[in-house]
């Protein structure tokens, strides 16, 4: 028994599905998403990294090795998602800076430099080099962040803290949202006479309305006014995963949360639908097309088990970069793990190489080669190949 | 229970709502599969705080890992509420059932007694809240009702819910209309509370009392080839994952599989093509605010589906936020700072959207936004009614 008919269903909600789902709503399919649960994004420092192996992202694809799903994408797709996301952002209230020709950095809760291509509006007045004199401010009983480590590792840099009177990054966000609370915290920010070049905030400044707040305490205070990423629960992760996701129901597409796929429905080359289990009635959703967006391990989309690697939806088989000893480097810190290269294979279009059926794209970390770590692309992978899926998908439907 | 499967990543604390406002709360995480790891059922259950879950399953809709936090919560504070000796707004809001039932047939004064600052006063001194007005009980409720004896193929057992028959059975009578329209014979099965509100306030044996008894009532009806058609969505959440789940009611499974929402129930007609309902213009801008429990029964939004067919309708859907109330949680006076706050944050994004309506199909989420809004909230079928031309 279906549910309803769609074009297309997108099987995950993190960058890349949203944004397919995005981009193929507007261009008036019927799209739904299904999701499990909040994808990884979530848990993101919520900048775009494209290539972080050269200062310009562009070049640094240009070097990664031929088998890269990168590769598969032409530039000018790779720049115009880059662009079309910018756009999208600003439309929702959180504006990116950055651009596709330069990278740039972020400053880590570790004090060291991060390479990015696109980052929060709240970030973009982090120190892009190690002259800067900061100004770090902490919550008391804020365990997430230290500004010991960021210390420890630059010159010219103080801390205060201020007590909020919570102590969660939850709570301190959605305090920060209240007039109240701002003022008071301005008049006490106003009191400390920071000299300082910069004033850096653990990213705790809001959970919507942060590009505002930031502007404001850099208004009154006078001073460039930046985030620092938190490890999770992290603010800008979660701002960009609730703007995509209301941009792609702003563009009509429908989300169905808490639907893990569990069973698919086939008729010779075509899935014809998704089914996802429950106490009662097996619900399924079908339609014409699906897009592939699980994500690798930490995501959901592959499973390893002792023997091999499997693909959790429609076990789609799996590049594996050789046997299991090879998986893992020796040291745990190297970014040379081979399993990060597992995932699926695609062609110029993006359909699963080895797959039964023809009605199945896939986008994002669950493709092969991606070593994400170790290349620093992962959004930036996601948006490309997202566009790219969407437009093939697009083509298959109208042909 | 898959506490073990949580892999730390805090998705679930960003999606508390009771968390951001409220500190003594320590969030999902924490109050769920984190302390579940020192929990013994050979000691005593002492954390007090696990009552201050809302129970909205927010956190089960966005873990990544399927990991159920509220349900890990509910168990705890089923064994709290059996270990601690219940307040009285917590026993009363149990026994909601018989509370309105009562009510229901003293309407009049029910109604005098509950508005007058006498009665606010008796009610506070009980540790329950009246920032919002108590719901309104009605003399003619549902179960007077006679049954409707349109002779369909379709045969319906409509599970109406407490809501709807002490409070506002005009929503009801229009749902059966609605249906009938449709060609759909509806009956009115025997029911009582089905159990939730003894649930959220700790008294797990009372819930299984209800349970069982509308499962009993509810099964014959199935086995006579009916379905069940149930309209408030955590009814609908209770029947569906509670009856076979925490509750382990017997006939569970055969309830879960035959329980439909009424507007879910509306499209399986369209899609099979047993009805073509032509729908008619109905100039509201509307904001539908979906309650937490139509997001965690993991049908989709089906109302929302049905409102886009009806010509000239403008809806904004809002499924971020949590509307505070959730039962019978908010009308508790420890969670009333809680409920208000969340109550404004869901009004004022409902005031961004510059809707003039708001629709929802839970009939605490009406009455929390209507109440804190001043705008009027309706039922999604309410919409379809006045789309269709029924009047109840």
């Amino acid at each position: 028994m279906s549910v309803t008919e769609y074009d297309i269903v997108i099987i995950g909600a993190g960058v890349g599905g949203l944004t397919a789902g995005a981009l193929l709503a507007e261009r008036g399919f019927k799209v739904a998403l299904v999701t499990r649960g909040e994808p990884t994004a979530c848990l993101s420092t919520g900048c775009i990294d494209v290539c972080s192996r050269d200062s310009k992202p562009l070049s640094g694809i240009n070097d990664l090795p031929p088998t890269h799903p990168y590769h598969l994408v032409p530039e000018k797709i790779i720049r115009e998602a880059l662009n079309y996301f910018q756009a999208a952002m600003m439309d929702m209230g959180i504006p990116y800076a950055g651009t596709a020709e330069e990278n740039r950095f972020t400053l880590s809760a570790l004090g060291t430099l991060k390479t990015s291509c696109l980052v929060p509006s709240t970030m973009k007045e982090a120190p892009q080099d190690n002259k800067d004199s900061i100004h770090i401010i902490t919550f008391k009983g804020l365990k997430d962040f230290y500004p010991g480590y960021i210390i420890s590792r630059r010159k010219n840099t103080k801390s205060s803290m201020y007590d909020a009177g919570v102590y969660s990054t939850m709570s301190i966000a959605s305090h920060f949202e209240e007039k109240e609370f701002f003022e008071k915290f301005i008049t006490w920010l106003t009191r400390l006479e920071i000299q300082e070049d910069k004033i850096a905030f653990p990213a705790v400044l809001g959970l919507e309305a942060a590009s505002e707040i930031v502007n404001t305490t850099s208004i009154l205070m006078e001073k460039p006014v930046f985030e620092i990423p938190t490890i999770p629960p992290s603010m800008p992760g979660r701002r960009l995963f609730n703007a995509l996701k209301g941009y792609f129901r702003k563009k009509g597409g429908t989300i169905y949360w808490s639907w893990p796929v569990a069973g698919i429905e086939k008729s010779g080359k075509i899935i014809e639908a998704v089914t996802t289990p429950s106490e009662g009635r097996p619900n399924s959703i079908n339609a014409r097309a699906f897009i592939l967006s699980t994500g690798s391990f930490v995501g959901g989309g592959l499973t390893a088990t002792r023997e091999a690697v499997v693909e959790n939806i429609f076990n789609l088989p799996v590049h594996v970069p050789g046997p299991r000893a090879t998986w893992f480097d020796n040291d745990y810190f190297s970014l040379n793990h081979g399993i990060g290269r597992a995932g699926i294979i695609a062609d110029s279009s993006l359909r699963p190489a080895g797959c039964p059926w023809e009605n199945i794209f896939v986008c994002g970390g669950i493709l092969a080669d991606t070593e994400i770590l170790k290349n620093g692309c992962g959004h930036g992978v996601a948006l490309a190949t997202a566009h790219l899926a969407a437009k093939s998908c697009a083509e298959y439907l109208s042909r | 229970m898959k506490y073990e499967h949580c892999i730390r990543c805090t998705i679930c604390v960003e999606n508390c709502p009771v968390l951001r406002v409220n500190p003594e709360f320590p969030g999902p995480k924490q109050a769920g599969q984190d302390a579940q790891r020192f929990r013994s059922d050979r000691e005593r259950a002492e954390d007090g705080w696990v009552l201050l879950c809302s129970q909205c399953k927010r956190c089960e809709m966005a873990c990544p890992c399927g990991v159920e936090p509220a349900q890990i919560i509910l168990k705890e504070q089923q064994r709290y509420g059996k270990e601690h000796p219940q307040t009285p707004a917590h026993l009363l809001f149990a026994n909601n059932y018989y509370l309105s039932a009562l009510g229901s047939l003293t309407a009049p004064i029910a109604n005098m007694i509950a508005s007058t600052e006498m009665g606010k006063k008796a009610f506070r001194a009980m540790g329950i809240s009246t920032y919002i007005p108590f719901p309104k009980f009605r003399f003619k409720t549902m179960r007077q009702e006679k049954k409707n004896i349109n002779k369909g193929r379709k045969k319906v057992a409509f599970f109406y819910g407490c809501f709807i028959n002490f409070y506002r059975p005009d929503i009801g009578r229009k749902i059966i209309r609605l249906l009938s329209s449709m060609n759909v014979d509806v009956v009115l099965p025997p029911q009582w509370c089905c159990g939730l509100p003894a649930l959220g306030n700790g008294n797990i044996a009372l819930a299984k009392y209800f349970a069982q008894k509308n499962a009993s009532s509810l099964s014959n009806y199935i086995d006579a080839g009916y379905d069940i058609v149930y309209t408030c969505t955590s009814c609908g959440l209770c029947l569906m994952h509670d009856y076979p789940g925490i509750l382990k009611i017997p006939q569970g499974k055969k309830i879960a599989e035959n329980s439909y929402d009424v507007h879910e129930y509306i499209i399986k007609l369209i899609n099979e093509e047993y009805v073509k309902p032509i729908f008619g213009k109905v100039s509201r801008k509307i904001a539908y605010h979906i309650p937490c429990h139509l997001r965690a029964l993991g049908i989709g939004y089906p109302a929302a589906k049905l409102m886009a067919m009806i010509p000239d309708l403008k809806c904004e859907i809002l499924d971020d936020a949590c509307c505070g109330l959730s039962c019978s949680y908010g009308f508790k006076e420890k969670n009333e700072s809680t409920a208000i706050q969340l109550g404004n944050r869901a009004v004022s994004l409902i005031k961004k959207t510059q809707m003039e309506n708001i629709v929802a199909d839970c009939g605490s989420c009406r009455m929390q936004l209507g109440g804190l809004s001043g705008m009027p909230a309706l039922d999604p079928a309410e919409i379809l009614c006045e789309s269709l031309g029924i009047t109840a």
